[in-house]
C-alpha cells in the first residue's frame, strides 16, 4: 500500500517545552491507524499539526507524495483531511442537513440571492443517514441537540465521507458513549475504511482501538516508540507496556490514581 | 448496523413529536410571545375599547417600527453570538451628522443621509474589529463605543437639538417617513421599511448560506471555523448592519419628530435587546427568530401604550417589562431544554 499521508521529522515547541521531537508518521490508503500514548505523549499535538490547528516548528507533510503546506483547518480540509472531535465538530442548534453542508452549502437560483438548496440538502442528508445506519425516521431537519452522542459521531463521519475526505481523524470518538453506541461508531469507522477512506483513531480505551484498527503507532514523550504494531499479532498488555515504557512488574506495581 | 437499534427508540420519539400539530406549534420559540401578545391585546381592549381605535393603532405603529428596525438587525447579530450596546447612541448621533451637514450647507440632505449611514457602518466596523481581532467581549467594546458616540453627539451640538423643520421639502423625507391614510388609519412609510426589513432578514437567516453561517458562528464558532466559515467576517458584517439600521431608525425618527436631539435613543439598546430575547432569540447565540422579534417588538410597544391607555402610571412601565422579560426567559429556558432533549 502507498502512503496517503506522510509526516517527516515533525517537531513542535510550545515555548521551551518540546511536545514533538522528530516524529515521522504515515497513514496508508484505506488503512485505520490507531494512535496511542499516555497523557502528554504528543498525540493531540501531532493531530493538531495534521489538522492545521497549530503550525509545526519544523518538519514536512506529504500527501500522496506531494509536499503540502497546512496552516489552517481550511487548508487541511482542502487537502482532504477531516478531523472529528468528540464535542466540537457540530453546531448543536443547527439541523443535521445544515451541519452536513456547513461551509459548502449548495445554492439554488441566481447567485445573488445566496439561497440554499434545502431540497437537495435534506435528500442527501437522509441518504447519508441511511448509509451510516441511522434509518429510523430521524428527519434531516432535526437539530443536532436532539441526537445522542453516537448519532452525532455518525453525522460527523457521514459528512467526512460525503465530501470525500481522504483521511478522517477521529479524536476520542468513543468517549462518554454507551456500549451499543460505541459499537455503532466502530462500525462507522470500518465502513469508512471499506469505502476507501483512511482513518486515524485516537482513544484512551485500548480495547476500542484493538477492535477496529489495522496498525498501531505509539507515542511516548513526544517521540514515536513503535509504529507498526499489528493488533492481530499483539496483545493489549504488550501495547500497554510500550505506551508506559514500564516493565511488567513496574506496571503491576504502579499506583492507582 | 448496531447504531440503528439504539437510535430506534429516540427516532420514534422524534417522529412521535412531529405528529400533533399543536405540540409542534407549542415547541416553537415564537409560540409564547404570540400568546402573550394576544393576551395583551385582549386585556387592554377589554379594559379600554379605545385601545384598538385607528388613531391609537396608527400612533403605536409609528414608533414601534422605528425601534423594530434596530431589533431586526440586532436579532441577526445576537444569533451570531454578539450584541451591540451602542445602537441607542448611533440612533441619536446619525441624525445629528445628517442635519449638521445639511444645515451648514455642506451637502444636500440625500448625500448627508448616505454619509450618516456610512459613518454608522464604520462605527459598526470598529466595534466588529475590536470584537473579532482583539477578542474583547462585545459588551465591553460596544459599551465604550456607546460613550464615544453619545459624547461626540453632545460635544458637536453643545447638547442642543439640530434644526430639522425643513425636512418636509425634501423627497428623501417623504420616502422615509411620508404618511398617507388608508381609511381611518394614518400609515407612515417607515412601516413599509420595517416590513421590507423583516422579510429580507427572515430570508437571510432562514434561507441563505449567510444565514447558516450566522447561526453557526453563534452556536459553535470553532466548529464553524473548522468547516471554513469566516466567522470574523460574518460578525463584522453584522455589526456594520446593526449600526446602519440604528442610523436609519434614528434618521427616520428625527424627520418624523422634527428634532435631531443628541440625547435621543438613550436606553434604546436595552429595550431592543429585550425585544429580541422576548421573541425567542437565544441570548448566547446560535438560534434566532425574526418572527419572534417582530412579536417581541409589538409586545413591548403594546405594553408601553396599553398601560397608559388603561390608566396605569407610565413610571410603572419598567415593572411590567421586567416581569415580561423574566417570564419569557423562564418559558424559553424550558423550551430550550425540551428542544435539546429532542422531546
Amino acid at each position: 500500500m502507498t502512503d496517503l499521508v506522510r509526516m517527516e521529522r515533525i517537531s513542535k515547541f510550545y515555548g521551551r517545552v518540546q511536545a514533538l521531537e522528530d516524529v515521522s508518521f504515515s497513514v496508508r490508503q484505506s488503512e485505520i491507524v490507531g494512535l496511542l500514548g499516555d497523557n502528554g505523549a504528543g498525540k493531540s499535538t501531532l493531530i493538531k499539526v495534521l489538522s492545521g490547528a497549530v503550525p509545526t516548528t519544523s518538519g514536512d507533510i506529504f500527501i500522496r507524495g506531494k509536499k503540502v503546506d497546512i496552516r489552517s483547518t481550511t487548508d487541511a480540509i482542502a487537502n482532504g483531511i477531516e478531523t472529528i472531535y468528540q464535542d466540537s465538530a457540530l453546531v448543536t442548534q443547527l439541523s443535521i442537513a445544515r451541519n452536513l453542508f456547513l461551509g459548502r452549502e449548495p445554492l439554488i437560483g441566481p447567485k445573488v440571492f445566496n439561497r440554499m438548496d434545502h431540497a437537495t440538502m435534506n435528500k442527501v442528508a437522509s441518504d447519508l443517514l441511511r448509509r451510516v445506519g441511522i434509518t429510523k425516521n430521524i428527519p434531516p431537519t432535526t437539530p443536532i441537540a436532539a441526537l445522542s452522542g453516537g448519532e452525532r459521531q455518525a453525522v460527523a463521519i457521514a459528512r467526512a465521507m460525503h465530501f470525500d475526505s481522504d483521511l478522517i481523524i477521529l479524536d476520542e470518538p468513543t468517549n462518554n458513549l454507551g456500549v451499543a453506541e460505541t459499537r455503532g461508531v466502530l462500525n462507522f469507522v470500518r465502513g469508512a475504511r471499506d469505502s476507501g477512506h483512511s482513518c486515524i483513531f485516537i482513544a484512551h480505551n485500548i480495547h476500542h482501538v484493538f477492535q477496529v484498527v489495522d496498525r498501531i503507532v505509539v507515542l511516548r514523550r513526544g517521540k514515536v516508540v513503535a509504529d507498526d504494531i499489528d493488533p492481530k499479532k499483539s496483545s493489549i498488555d504488550e501495547v500497554e507496556l510500550i505506551i508506559t515504557g514500564m516493565t511488567d512488574e513496574e506496571l503491576a506495581g504502579a499506583p492507582v490514581h | 448496523m448496531a447504531i440503528a437499534n439504539q437510535t430506534e427508540s429516540r427516532s420514534q420519539s422524534v417522529a412521535a413529536d412531529q405528529r400533533p400539530l399543536i405540540r409542534r406549534l407549542i415547541a416553537k420559540p415564537e409560540f409564547g410571545p404570540f400568546v402573550l401578545l394576544v393576551i395583551e391585546l385582549a386585556v387592554f381592549t377589554a379594559i379600554n375599547p379605545d385601545f384598538l381605535s385607528p388613531l391609537n393603532i396608527s400612533n403605536t405603529l409609528v414608533f414601534t417600527v422605528e425601534l423594530g428596525l434596530i431589533a431586526l438587525a440586532m436579532t441577526l447579530l445576537m444569533t451570531a453570538g454578539e450584541f451591540d450596546l451602542s445602537v441607542g447612541a448611533v440612533f441619536g448621533f446619525s441624525p445629528i451628522v445628517m442635519w449638521t451637514l445639511f444645515n451648514q450647507g455642506v451637502v444636500s440632505l440625500p448625500v448627508g443621509f448616505v454619509i450618516a449611514i456610512v459613518i454608522a457602518a464604520l462605527i459598526g466596523m470598529v466595534n466588529g474589529l475590536f470584537v473579532t481581532r482583539l477578542k474583547i467581549p462585545s459588551f465591553l467594546v460596544t459599551l465604550g463605543m456607546l460613550l464615544v458616540v453619545r459624547g461626540t453627539a453632545l460635544f458637536v451640538t453643545d447638547g442642543f437639538p439640530q434644526r430639522t423643520w425643513n425636512a418636509g421639502e425634501q423627497w428623501i423625507a417623504n420616502v422615509l417617513v411620508g404618511d398617507f391614510y388608508v381609511g381611518p388609519f394614518r400609515i407612515y412609510m417607515s412601516l413599509f421599511w420595517f416590513i421590507a426589513a423583516a422579510l429580507i432578514f427572515w430570508y437571510i437567516l432562514n434561507q441563505t448560506k449567510f444565514g447558516n453561517w450566522i447561526q453557526a458562528s453563534g452556536g459553535n464558532p470553532n466548529a464553524a471555523r473548522a468547516r471554513g466559515v469566516n466567522v470574523n467576517a460574518t460578525k463584522l458584517a453584522l455589526f456594520m448592519l446593526c449600526s446602519s439600521m440604528a442610523a436609519l431608525a434614528g434618521i427616520i425618527s428625527s424627520i418624523r419628530t422634527s428634532a435631531a436631539n443628541p440625547n435621543s435613543g438613550t436606553g434604546y439598546e436595552l429595550e431592543v435587546i429585550a425585544m429580541v430575547v422576548i421573541g425567542g432569540t437565544a441570548l448566547m447565540g446560535g438560534r434566532g427568530t425574526i418572527v419572534g422579534t417582530v412579536l417581541g417588538v409589538f409586545i413591548l410597544r403594546v405594553m408601553r401604550n396599553g398601560i397608559v391607555m388603561i390608566g396605569v402610571p407610565g413610571l410603572a412601565y419598567n415593572i411590567f417589562i421586567g416581569a415580561i422579560i423574566l417570564g419569557m426567559m423562564a418559558l424559553h429556558y424550558g423550551l430550550e431544554r425540551r428542544h435539546q432533549s429532542g422531546t
